[in-house]
């Protein structure tokens, strides 16, 4: 008697899903640590959003000359609002930039005052001003000189003209228009819902991996040679191993996004439809995952160093861990050949960008795309195998 | 009507080497055969062709007289495998694991269900259907084992090596299954390296050297005696014996006794019974304990001569080989 392939194929699912529950407390974990990583990430990231126009530089203010406009120009610094400023001596800026809290020192040297009888154009030296920084932090030295220009020459207007100059004919003769391209208008960076979609995606390629080592365990074992005395074809164990594989991920997916969405407010704010299918196409690269590991691996040691190191680069090159904007040009462009750039892609769309179900569609067409070339390639080799075994070799 | 099991000219080949050459050999219904022989002499391998694990280079396997290449399905039906070990996940109760290799074979609903209650039951173990398996003790998993080949129901049983892991009462209850088995009709097939297993449990036994079958018939007419009898004693060990002890004992021994440690197994063999009685209690009194202990009547390995044209029978390696080595004699459970 033979039974039918999709019995057959839905008996070994079945089995590989009674094997990962029998664990339960490895079970548990498996769902518990992508939620537990994305947490972190997203609680590391995590940016006011709804204040991000307010954002302020820490930096300290180092003021070393008595005089009354250096005083006024100190004052100016500490009150502003581009600034989350401290007054401190120069040692202790010092010491606490070269610890990186704050990054950047202004500091008003002796002879500053002298900037007070500055006159537009005119020759002579011009008194200094430092800003020391710790040396990750060009970018907030700019920042902090941009806003030291810009509140010192405010108060060098009001000292020269006096009551004849207002705040109002300070303000820049131009009014600034800002506009989102490419999402929503009201679409904002979510630090916590980049982090659910990264981690969980990531998390999907180690169960993969587990599940692809476990594999290479189990045809180690006796239970092996009792499948292959069965009138059982390598295609439906394959497919029963992969259907286990993705139900699986697909059940750490939604359960993921529920803690998500209820502890931090994580929500797919575009489609839904289009979330469901990137879901999918995610599990199903979790399983093509699963069988790659299984059939290229090797020995389990070998597979499981070389699997970790592939998932975590391609886990950071395809946006992942950070944005892939904070990612230089020729690696977003060398991502692009990456399933997880795809799927984190579309995931960020349809949650915090709230994009709508075209470009989850792309993204899943894409995830697929992969997810079926990793298949075919481990179906050919796990065949190849099989035929070996059969020659006793 | 034809054998429920048959091997004609079968011949695999590992590399260059022939690791089956040419065996010829058929098992009936109501019939134990034991394929006997050294390590690497082509059991284990002939057996894994008799399950359809392994396609043979050359010849013909058949069941109920259909070829395996004929209807490769149909064969793996008539067929039931017992490999080397525990074939079951540990984690899974003894029903899931049933229920589980019933699937493979089209079982399925209440029938399924029903066949697995009978068969826990006759393996003793209805009250541990629940228990994971990992918790069994090497007998109840042998148990199991030999339920989930016969869950559907197979009229061909093989077993590789199935005394390997177990103590002298699991290894009786496991031959008193087999001649259940064998009353019920079923053709089975063993591989073991025991003499006393293929003795105590097998009408037929097939001697295999280096890939060859050497030697076919019962027991008796197999291990005919010759002039040299020698007592034999078959001990259980109550714990492992180092090599160096198992060295240690051998020096006071004497060449004149011979002393084989596999495993937790130890055989003390001598020239009669009076000097067996010495030497048994040289090595109790070198601290050795003993679980349990038998010397056959008749003891088979005195008769280890049957002209076969090698120096040195196979029986007589499976015997003896690791004398001169303790370090390298295999465990019991090696093929």
């Amino acid at each position: 008697m033979t039974p039918p392939l999709l019995r057959l194929v839905l008996a070994l699912a079945g089995n590989d899903w009674r094997l990962f529950w029998a664990d339960k407390r490895a079970a548990a974990l498996a769902f518990a640590v992508p939620v537990v990583l994305a947490s972190a990430f997203g609680l590391i990231f995590a940016r006011p959003t709804e204040d991000k126009a307010a954002t302020r530089l820490p930096v300290a203010i180092v003021v070393e000359d008595d005089g009354p406009f250096t005083r006024r120009v100190a004052a100016d610094l500490l009150a502003s609002g581009r600034f989350e400023a401290v007054e401190l001596s120069r040692a202790e800026a010092e010491a606490r930039v070269a610890d990186r809290r704050p990054g950047v020192a202004v500091v008003l040297p002796r002879g500053f005052e002298r900037l007070r009888d500055w006159t537009p154009g005119a020759a002579g030296e011009r008194p200094a001003v430092e800003i020391r920084h710790h040396p990750t932090t060009g970018a907030e030295r700019q920042w902090a000189e941009g806003v030291l220009t810009e509140t010192v020459m405010r108060r060098l207007a009001r000292e020269k003209f006096g009551g004849l100059v207002g705040d109002a004919a300070l303000a820049p003769p131009f009014r600034t228009e800002t506009a989102v391209v490419g999402g929503p208008a009201d679409a904002q960076f979510n630090a916590y819902a980049h982090s659910f979609c990264g981690m969980t995606l990531q998390y999907l390629l180690f169960w993969g991996m587990e599940s692809g080592l476990l594999f290479l365990r189990d045809r180690k074992r006796g239970t092996w040679t009792r499948l292959r005395a069965a009138p059982v074809p390598l295609a439906a164990v394959l497919l029963g191993k992969a259907l286990a594989t993705a139900g699986v991920a697909l059940l750490m997916v939604f359960f993921t996004f529920a803690v998500g969405r209820v502890a931090f407010g994580v929500t797919v704010n575009g489609s839904a439809v289009g979330f469901v299918l990137l879901a999918v196409a995610a599990s199903a690269l979790a399983a093509a995952t699963g069988l790659l590991v299984a059939a290229v691996g090797g020995t389990e040691a070998r597979a499981r160093s070389v699997s970790t190191l592939v998932i975590l680069g391609v886990s950071m090159v395809g946006g992942l861990w950070l944005p892939a904007f904070l990612l230089p040009g020729w690696v977003r462009d060398l991502a692009l050949a990456l399933p997880t750039t795809w799927a984190m892609h579309g995931l960020d769309g349809v949650t915090w960008q709230g994009r709508g179900p075209a470009e989850a569609v792309r993204g899943a067409a894409a995830v697929a795309g992969f997810a079926a070339a990793f298949l075919a390639v481990a179906v050919a080799r796990l065949v190849a195998a099989e035929r070996r075994a059969r020659r006793g070799m | 009507m034809p054998a429920a099991l048959s091997l004609q000219d079968v011949r695999v080949r590992y590399g260059d080497r022939l690791a089956v050459d040419g065996v010829t050999l058929a098992v009936g219904r109501g019939e134990v055969v034991g394929l006997l022989g050294p390590n690497g002499s082509g059991k284990s391998t002939t057996l894994l062709v008799a399950a359809g694990v392994i396609d043979p280079a050359g010849g013909v396997v058949a069941a109920g007289g259909v070829p395996r290449g004929d209807d490769p399905a149909g064969y793996a039906a008539r067929v039931g495998l017992v490999p080397q070990g525990c074939a079951l996940y540990d984690e899974l109760s003894a029903s899931d694991n049933l229920a589980f290799f019933g699937r493979l074979y089209g079982l399925g609903g209440r029938d399924l269900r029903r066949r697995v209650a009978r068969a826990l039951a006759r393996a003793g173990l209805a009250d541990r259907a629940g228990h994971r398996v990992g918790t069994f003790s090497g007998g109840m998993k042998q148990r199991v084992n030999l339920a989930a080949a016969l869950l559907h129901d197979p009229p061909v049983l093989l077993l590789d090596e199935p005394t390997a892991a177990l103590d002298p009462a699991g290894r009786d209850a496991l031959f008193a299954d087999l001649a259940r088995l064998r009353d019920d009709g079923h053709a089975v097939l063993l591989s073991t390296h025991h003499l006393d297993d293929a003795a105590l449990g097998c009408d037929r036994v097939a001697v295999l050297d280096r890939g060859r079958l050497v030697a076919l018939g019962a027991p008796g007419d197999v291990f005919r005696a010759g002039p040299s009898d020698r007592a034999v004693l078959y001990a259980h060990l109550g714990a492992r014996l180092a090599p160096f002890q198992a060295r240690a004992i051998r020096q006071r021994l004497g060449p004149a006794v011979a002393l084989e440690v596999t495993g937790n197994r130890l055989r003390l063999a001598a020239g009669c019974g009076g000097e067996l009685g010495r030497a048994l209690a040289i090595v109790l009194a070198e601290g050795v304990e003993l679980d349990s202990f038998r010397t056959p009547a008749g003891s088979l390995e005195r008769v280890l001569r049957l002209g076969v044209g090698h120096r040195t029978h196979p029986l007589q390696r499976v015997a003896f080989a690791h004398d001169d080595d303790p370090e390298t004699a295999p465990d019991t459970q090696a093929s």
